[in-house]
């Protein structure tokens, strides 16, 4: 018979055996972590596309419950992709956006998601109830801006200074840089389709005194100031001013075979990085005109971009937090520094002022952008891209001998008639 | 005393055997647990490490056919350009070109090329021609890269003679963007792009192998993609590359990485992590292995322990009993005469000559006449009694021993600081048992007077062994008998004491 202490170790033995052997046959759980996830969507260029991604990767290391699926691409054929996903309602849930698209996609203001319904989150004390204006449809904050834009004369200054040029300021200096220049298969400027556009559309206004776009966003030009657009287009690309929007080449602006162009204030860096990183001199100049104390007459600025929220999205509260990460934050505004321009928000111009980002072409494009008093804010139609296209159809029907100035301005404004909203006569 | 003192040299064996027994199986226990562990670590060792290989290699398999899916669909989607007739007959290089139906044909081209790659992140996706001209989604970015040689080193990046296109990267080191290259016609080459980093989604790898570094590289182990963006451009770390060299489909194990390579077109498919953190399972595998073995190794020998005790301890009981029984008189309570003569002898052996010792024989006077005239039973009582006194009488340090049918022996062994003190005490000893002699009567009315004769000699001056202070001591005891009994005589070869004159 077993005495007790041999009982007490059969005990602890049978104990250790089952504890050794009891979870063999337990299952295996292992609980997988779970994202918010949220889409994001912009265009740019490379150096957009770095800093977004890594700033997106600050903000998921903020925030490591959020994950953000990047949707990126040039500008080239964004708009385009941008209207199926607006039309299909597979937008993004923070989107990078155009002006002209709020009128587009959200004339009655529920096109997008009413950010101030999130201003517990988005902090929109950072911004002028003038900019914020921007940004809304039918009293409806749809989008917010972040910088303001502007077509921008830019200047090869050591191409001009090489061929004894001053920087040009009147259209004329404009058309005598190109006799000098023409012989040498240089352009004095050159320009995309909707710069060249703006190009004309100033100099038509300065020509007629009268705003293409009204305040109601009704064209007031008449075919008569339709054929000054075109004429002038024609006399452009025939005096060899520019080249023809079609043949406008990237690589032409680095042999210096465009002495000028005509871009946006935030494509400074996109078109002559190269270029200063050589040690070539580039300005922005004034904004052409007859009389150059009249600098700004019939140009126009609007917010670069615009940030929404989709009116779809499942997260808002996760995408307002994204939202005010882009806007508002130290980290963000770090990285971006003035790519899109100087930052609207009061707090991303702070950050950038400490860490003395406020400096470059960019930043020279915004200050003749900021300080011009004739300059006028841009009605969101005049980037519509068939608006301007058209224009182009037309001015080429001229150049290439198809047409007159004269039918062609009347054939265009009556295209223009059955399709926008024209002022009365 | 003596009857107590126990055969030390028989337990010190049986205590020794017991510790042979504990440390011999203790040592065959660790072996085997030992030999056990080594055995399942090995195999686990080998099982994981194959199963991780597998898994990888699995892993790097599933990446290739992503890569490869990805790629055939951008593939497919540039292919679509030649849907357009346009497109594929159209050459902006012709001189016999009307310009302005060049600018409408060209107009019509992109737009159609615009519509098919709408809703993909292309970056490029149109026809260059010989003369730099461009139709379709041209970027800023690639009419930077390649400036007025966009023609010449597009078309060159057609490798595939089969299919006239090709895959190519990193143009002027530029490893941005990922291009897809094919012949229109003699003039004009097709050309999609996207961004290195759109194959995040391609190699996404579930989280659990988060640690797993995946890069796509080219022929020159130049990193095409790779999860950190910073990466992109260089080269792939020697570590990994080393170890992939030369092969386009293996995996490579060893004690710092685990790397495997597939070859996908003209680039290859490398996935690596360092073999602490893909085998850190391991480590914790053979923790609980050595941990469990330990464990187990002590209870072997906790067991090893009590049951040599339960064996033990009946055989040192039974041993000790044997003993007790080979050297004790069992009359008499003390030791027999072999025992006293063994342990007086040892000890005298083992003594210095400035310790005190003395040899004490005693005889019971007439003690055939106490057997002859009260019986044996009596006799037996006498002696018994005798062992009562000696006990009495002599300290627990002192031998006692029965030498003979009726003599008896005390060797002292008790410690004085000087021989004075010494001589005095023999005295004192030999007065008492005369004494308690003195008072004892047996027989069956108590009236038989016994004594008893005594002999003493002293270590060293009377001998130096025992047979020589046994001689002594006789000697000595002789004359107590000559001397009329019932007396005790001090040998006297140097000095000559006599007790009887003390009396």
């Amino acid at each position: 018979m077993m005495n007790k202490r041999s009982r007490l170790l059969a005990l602890v033995m049978a104990a250790l055996m089952l504890m050794l052997t009891g979870c063999e046959g337990d299952p295996v759980v292992r609980k997988q972590n779970t994202q918010v996830q949220i889409t994001l969507s912009w265009w740019g260029n490379d150096s957009r596309n770095e800093y977004t991604i890594a700033a997106v990767q600050r903000f998921e290391k903020l925030h490591p419950d959020i994950k953000v699926k990047c949707s990126y691409s040039e500008w080239q054929g964004y708009e385009a992709r941008s209207q199926v996903q607006m039309i299909s309602g597979t937008e993004a849930d923070v989107m990078q956006i155009n002006v002209g698209w709020l009128g587009q996609y959200s004339a009655d203001g529920t096109g997008y998601y009413d950010i101030e319904k999130l201003s517990d989150t988005v902090d929109l004390s950072n911004f002028t109830p003038e900019m914020l204006d921007y940004g809304r449809r039918n009293g409806v904050l749809n989008a917010i801006p972040i910088a303001m834009n502007a077509e921008t004369v830019y200047i090869n200054k050591d191409v001009y200074s090489d061929f004894g040029l001053f920087v040009p300021q009147t259209w004329d200096d404009i058309f005598q840089a190109a006799k000098v220049f023409s012989k040498h298969g240089i352009y004095a400027l050159a320009g995309a389709s909707k710069s060249i556009w703006l190009y004309c559309i100033a100099y038509a206004e300065q020509c007629s005194g009268r705003q293409f776009f009204n305040d109601k966003s009704e064209i007031t030009f008449t075919a008569d100031d339709l054929k000054i657009m075109i004429e002038f287009y024609n006399r452009l690309v025939r005096e060899k001013v520019i080249p023809k929007v079609e043949d406008f080449q990237r690589f032409n602006i680095d042999n210096g075979t465009y002495a000028g162009v005509v871009a946006w204030v935030s494509d400074a860096l996109n078109y002559y990085k190269g270029l200063i990183e050589k040690g070539t001199e580039v300005i922005a100049a004034d904004y052409t005109a007859f009389d150059p104390s009249k600098s700004g007459s019939g140009w126009y600025a609007k917010p670069a971009t615009l940030y929404a929220l989709s009116r779809n999205t499942e997260h808002p509260k996760e995408a307002a937090m994204l939202l005010d990460f882009m806007l508002n934050s130290r980290e963000w505004a770090e990285l971006q520094g003035v790519e899109k321009g100087i930052p609207v928000s009061a707090s991303g111009r702070r950050y950038l002022e400490e860490i003395g980002k406020l400096s470059g072409l960019q930043y020279e494009a915004s200050q003749v952008m900021e300080k011009n008093t004739f300059i006028k804010p841009m009605d969101p139609f005049t980037e519509n891209a068939d608006l301007y296209e058209t224009f182009i159809e037309y001015c080429d029907l001229v150049l290439f001998d198809k047409s007159t100035s004269d039918e062609a301005a009347k054939e265009l404004y009556k295209i223009y008639s059955e399709n926008y909203k024209m002022a009365p006569a | 005393m003596a009857a107590k003192k126990p055969n030390r040299s028989m337990l010190r064996n049986i205590s020794n055997v017991q510790l042979l027994m504990i440390f011999g199986f203790g040592l065959i226990v660790i072996a085997a647990v030992l030999t056990v562990s080594v055995l399942a670590i090995r195999k686990t060792d080998e099982v994981l490490k194959n199963k991780v290989i597998s898994l990888t290699s699995s892993l790097n398999v599933q990446m290739k056919l992503n890569m490869e899916s990805y790629l055939s669909r951008m593939e497919t989607i540039a292919t679509l350009a030649f849907g357009e007739k346009e497109a594929y007959t159209y050459d902006a290089t012709d001189p016999n070109n009307d310009e302005y139906e060049s600018i409408n044909i060209e107009k019509k081209i992109t737009e159609r090329l615009f519509s098919l790659c709408i809703m993909e992140n292309f970056v490029d996706y149109g026809i260059v021609y010989r003369n730099n001209r461009v139709v379709g989604k041209i970027s800023n970015g690639t009419a930077s890269l390649f400036g007025d040689r966009i023609f010449t080193e597009i078309s060159s990046m057609i490798s595939r003679p089969r299919t006239n296109d090709g895959w190519s990267t990193g143009y002027d080191n530029n490893f941005k963007r990922i291009y897809y290259v094919k012949k229109v016609h003699d003039n004009a080459v097709l050309v999609i792009s996207f961004y290195a980093s759109e194959l995040d989604a391609v190699f996404d790898n579930p989280e659990t192998l988060g640690d797993m570094d995946i890069r796509l590289v080219n022929k020159d182990n130049n990193i095409i993609y790779s999860k950190e963006p910073d990466e992109v451009g260089k080269s792939l770390p020697d570590d990994v590359a080393d170890r992939i060299r030369g092969k386009d489909s293996a995996s490579v194990l060893d004690n710092e990485y685990l790397a495997t390579v597939n070859k996908c077109g003209d680039w290859y498919v490398v996935c690596s992590i360092p073999t602490q953190i893909i085998l850190n399972e391991k480590n914790e595998m053979t923790t609980f292995i050595v941990v469990t073995a330990v464990f187990a190794a002590f209870l072997a020998v906790l067991m090893a322990l009590l049951l040599s005790y339960r064996i033990i301890r009946p055989i040192r009981k039974t041993v000790f009993t044997l003993d007790n029984k080979a050297r004790i008189d069992l009359l008499t309570g003390i030791l027999n005469k072999r025992s006293f003569e063994e342990y007086a002898g040892n000890c005298l052996e083992n003594s210095l000559d400035s310790e005190c010792h003395a040899l004490i024989i005693l005889d019971i006077d007439n003690f055939k006449s106490v057997n002859d005239t009260l019986g044996h039973a009596y006799g037996d009582k006498v002696l018994e009694k005798t062992g009562e006194i000696l006990r009495s009488v002599f300290s627990e340090d002192d031998y006692l021993g029965r030498i003979g049918g009726d003599e008896f022996g005390v060797l002292v062994n008790t410690r004085f600081d000087s021989r004075e003190k010494f001589d005095s005490y023999l005295h004192d000893k030999c007065r008492d048992l005369a004494s308690a002699y003195h008072d004892y009567y047996s027989g069956r009315d108590g009236s038989y007077k016994i004594s008893a004769s005594i002999g003493v000699s002293v270590w060293p001056d009377h001998g130096r062994s025992f047979e020589e202070l046994y001689s002594a001591c006789d000697s000595a005891l002789y004359h107590s008998k000559k001397s009329g009994r019932d007396t005790f005589t001090f040998c006297n070869y140097d000095k000559e004491r006599e007790g009887d004159n003390d009396e």
